[in-house]
């Protein structure tokens, strides 16, 4: 299975995308998802590295212009849907992980 | 007790948290929250207006199963010592949405975030964000009617909650 790597994106990459990053590996191990990398960042340096990555998760609106999926951190700091942003996070890097 | 916990190098003091404050908007709280820290020798001069002006481009409003939160904070370079300043706020303050900056939110508990290392107090600074969706404690910190209670809730939870 291929690594997926995963960019999560904050204001200026001080706390927010730091929080959301550990509890979305926390939620991908329980769902015993292995093969992914997982960055935290700020959002004006996702330009800068977003080709290095296979999805974006942001609380900050994105303003670079990608054909990479894009998800909202959100629900990762509210717990406002949550379970539902995972599977839809699960889905993805399945998919993506099973690529050749 | 002693008033002011820093040991864990994040510091929670009852002379950072204020209740049930009637303001009338974000600058109003950001500019009152931000001068305890500045006050309190937490952060520099440049860090009220760092903070508004972030707010601008990255809005910091959360909509909680309990109620609005908002997290105003800025870079690492205006702080001095780490610290979150805390304000529940008798009638809500709007606050632009985090991630949706034309949205809005209706806050009540303002948790002003001042972060000088990120690395040394992340643990303590993830478990302080975790009270946004645990209902329980963001509860009985909007119901609170002291700030000494509001530092107690803190702290237990804080002490309760374990992250790996």
């Amino acid at each position: 299975m291929k690594k997926v790597k995963i960019i999560v994106v904050c204001g200026s990459g001080v706390a927010m995308a730091m929080h959301a990053a550990y509890k979305l590996r926390e939620h991908l191990e329980s769902n015993k998802i292995y093969n992914t990398f997982i960055e935290g960042t700020g959002n004006n340096n996702l330009a800068a590295c977003i080709d290095a990555y296979d999805i974006v998760v942001s609380n900050a609106e994105v303003t670079v212009k990608t054909d990479k999926p894009i998800f909202s951190a959100i629900p990762l700091i509210t717990g406002v849907g949550e379970d539902e942003l995972i599977e839809k996070i699960v889905e993805k890097v399945k998919e993506i992980g099973s690529e050749e | 007790m002693e008033d002011t916990n820093n040991t864990t190098q994040l510091t929670i003091s009852e002379d950072l948290i204020l209740v049930n404050q009637e303001i009338s908007s974000k600058e109003d709280i950001i500019r009152k929250l931000g001068g305890l820290l500045f006050e309190h020798g937490f952060v520099k001069d440049t860090y009220i207006q760092a903070v508004l002006d972030r707010e601008i481009v990255y809005p910091t409003g959360l909509s909680a199963r309990v109620t609005g939160v908002a997290v105003p904070h800025t870079d690492t370079e205006h702080v001095n010592n780490s610290a979150v300043a805390v304000a529940t706020l008798k009638d809500p303050i709007i606050f632009n949405g985090m991630g949706a900056p034309k949205t809005e939110v209706n806050v009540y508990v303002v948790m002003m975030l001042a972060i000088h290392d990120k690395t040394q107090v992340i643990n303590i600074l993830r478990k302080v964000i975790l009270i946004i969706e645990k209902d329980e404690v963001l509860q009985k910190i909007w119901d609170a009617k002291d700030a000494s209670t509001i530092k107690q809730v803190m702290e237990e939870h804080i002490q309760s909650v374990s992250i790996k």
